[in-house]
C-alpha cells in the first residue's frame, strides 16, 4: 500500500523535488542547531566567569592568573576553551590569547566581552567593577534569551505542528469523505490548489515561528522539508480516505 | 530593519561607552573605537561621521551628532546621540548621563521582551483560527459542483465552475495574505535581544 501511494506522487513534479530538497537541507539544518546549543552554553556560563573574575580581581590577582585559576574551575565548555587558549597563550601576547578565545568561542557576547576588558586592561581602568557590572548584564540578558525561548517554543511547535500536519490532515479526510474518487468525483486540480496551499500555509508558519524564536534564518533549512510533507500529507490522505 | 539593528545595538554600545570614558578616554575617541565594528549598524554610523570629520566634509562633531538624531530610527539610539550631543555643545556629565539611560533602557528591554512575550501569546490561536476556518469554507465551496452535480443540482443554479475556481483561489490567498500579517507581528514587535 505504501508503496502503490508513492506512486500516485510520481506525476506530481513539485512535490517530489520538494522531499529531494527537504532531506538535501535538513542535513544542513542541523549543524545550525548544535552549533547554537554550543553557543547558548557558552553564554549562560559567562556571567558567573565574569563574576568570579570580579572577585579574584578585587582580591588583588592580576586579570591573566585569575583567568588562568577560573579555567581550572570552570565547567563546561567555556572552561576547556578559556584553559586551551590561555595554555596556548605562552608563546603569544595575553591579548592575542584573548582574541583567540574570543574568536573560538564564535559568540557575540564572548566577543563583546574580551573587547571590553581589553580596553579597560589598555586604559587602567578599575577592572574589579566593571567585571562585576558585565556580569550582571550579560546574566540579565542571559535570562531574558532563556525566558523567550521556555515561553515561545510551545507556540512556535504548536503552529508549525497544527498548520503543517493537523490543517492538511483535517482538511484531506473532508473532501476524501464527501469526495471519493473510487466513485468517480474529478478533484484533481482542486487537490493541487489545495496542496499548493498547504505548502505555503506551511511555509508561512514556519517561518513565523522561527521568528518568534529569533532563529528565522535556521529554520529555512527546514522549510522545504515541511513544504513536502504537508503537500504530501495532503494528497496521501485524500488517497487513502478517498481511494 | 534600521530600527531593529539600533535597539539591539545601542544598549552594548552604551555599556562600552561608559568602560572607555570612565577610564579617560574622550568621547571622540570612543566614537572612533565603536565606529571601528562589532556595533552593527551603529558602527556603521560612527564610522561614516568620523570619516566625514577626518576628510573636514563636516561642521564638527556637534553638527553630525545632530544630523545623525535625524537619522536615527529607534528611540533609545536618538536619546544616546542627544546625550552626546548635548556633552559637546554644554561640557555635561556624560558617563553619569549613560549609565542612567543604560539602567533606563534595560528597564525598558526587559518590559518589551515581557510585552513580546505577550502579545505573541495570541499568534498562535489567530494563525490557527484563520489557517483552519478560510480552507474548511473554501473546500466546501470548491467541492459543492461535484456534490451538486447530480439530482440536487436541479434544486438550485449555481455559478460556472470557472467562477467558483475563481472564489476558491482567491480566498486561499486571502487566507496566505492574512496568516503572513498575523505572523508579521512576531518580526515587527521584535524586541532585539
Amino acid at each position: 500500500m505504501i508503496f502503490g501511494l508513492i506512486e500516485t506522487f510520481n506525476e506530481n513534479l513539485l512535490l517530489l523535488v520538494l522531499v529531494v530538497f527537504g532531506i538535501a537541507s535538513a542535513a544542513g539544518g542541523i549543524p545550525p542547531m548544535i552549533e547554537r546549543k554550543r553557543r547558548r552554553s557558552i553564554e549562560n556560563t559567562l556571567p558567573s566567569l565574569l563574576e568570579s573574575l570580579s572577585d579574584s580581581v578585587g582580591a588583588g590577582r592580576g586579570i591573566q592568573e585569575a583567568m588562568m585559576e577560573q579555567s581550572r574551575t570552570l565547567p563546561g565548555i567555556l572552561g576547556k576553551l578559556l584553559k586551551e587558549t590561555l595554555e596556548e597563550s605562552h608563546s603569544s601576547s595575553f591579548d592575542a590569547a584573548l582574541a583567540s578565545f574570543s574568536a573560538k568561542t564564535r559568540s557575540s557576547q564572548v566577543q563583546r566581552v574580551m573587547v571590553l576588558i581589553e580596553t579597560a586592561m589598555e586604559q587602567d581602568a578599575p577592572l574589579q567593577g566593571i567585571l562585576s557590572d558585565l556580569a550582571m548584564d550579560y546574566e540579565r540578558l542571559n535570562d531574558l534569551m532563556n525566558k523567550r525561548e521556555e515561553e515561545l517554543l510551545g507556540k512556535g511547535m504548536l503552529i508549525v505542528l497544527f498548520i503543517s500536519i493537523g490543517l492538511p490532515v483535517l482538511i484531506a479526510f473532508i473532501v476524501g469523505l464527501f469526495t471519493p474518487a473510487n466513485k468517480g468525483f474529478q478533484i484533481d486540480s482542486f487537490n493541487f490548489t489545495f496542496s499548493l496551499f498547504f505548502g505555503a500555509a506551511s511555509a508561512i508558519a514556519l517561518g513565523v515561528s522561527g521568528r518568534m524564536l529569533g532563529r528565522f534564518k535556521d529554520a529555512l533549512w527546514w522549510m522545504p522539508g515541511w513544504i513536502a510533507l504537508s503537500m504530501g500529507l495532503y494528497l496521501g490522505t485524500v488517497i487513502m480516505i478517498g481511494g | 530593519m534600521r530600527k531593529l539593528d539600533e535597539q539591539r545595538e545601542v544598549l552594548y554600545v552604551i555599556r562600552t561607552l561608559d568602560v572607555l570614558m570612565s577610564s579617560g578616554v574622550g568621547l571622540e575617541a570612543a566614537i572612533h573605537t565603536i565606529g571601528s565594528g562589532g556595533y552593527g549598524i551603529i558602527s556603521e554610523d560612527f564610522s561614516g561621521m568620523m570619516s566625514r570629520l577626518r576628510k573636514g566634509s563636516s561642521r564638527g562633531l556637534g553638527p553630525e551628532l545632530k544630523s545623525m538624531m535625524g537619522k536615527a530610527d529607534s528611540e533609545g539610539y536618538r536619546r544616546l546621540l542627544n546625550t552626546m550631543y548635548t556633552n559637546v555643545t554644554q561640557n555635561t556629565d556624560i558617563i553619569e548621563t549613560i549609565r542612567k539611560q543604560g539602567t533606563r533602557m534595560e528597564n525598558e528591554r526587559t518590559e518589551s521582551v515581557q510585552k513580546y512575550i505577550e502579545e505573541l501569546g495570541s499568534v498562535p490561536e489567530t494563525l490557527l483560527s484563520i489557517g483552519m476556518i478560510g480552507p474548511i469554507i473554501l473546500a466546501i465551496a470548491g467541492l459543492v459542483p461535484q456534490l451538486m452535480s447530480g439530482d440536487l443540482g436541479a434544486f438550485m443554479k449555481l455559478p460556472p465552475s470557472s467562477t467558483i475556481n475563481m472564489v476558491v483561489n482567491g480566498g486561499l490567498a486571502l487566507t496566505l495574505f492574512g496568516m503572513f500579517m498575523i505572523g508579521l507581528k512576531a518580526h515587527t514587535k521584535d524586541p532585539g535581544l
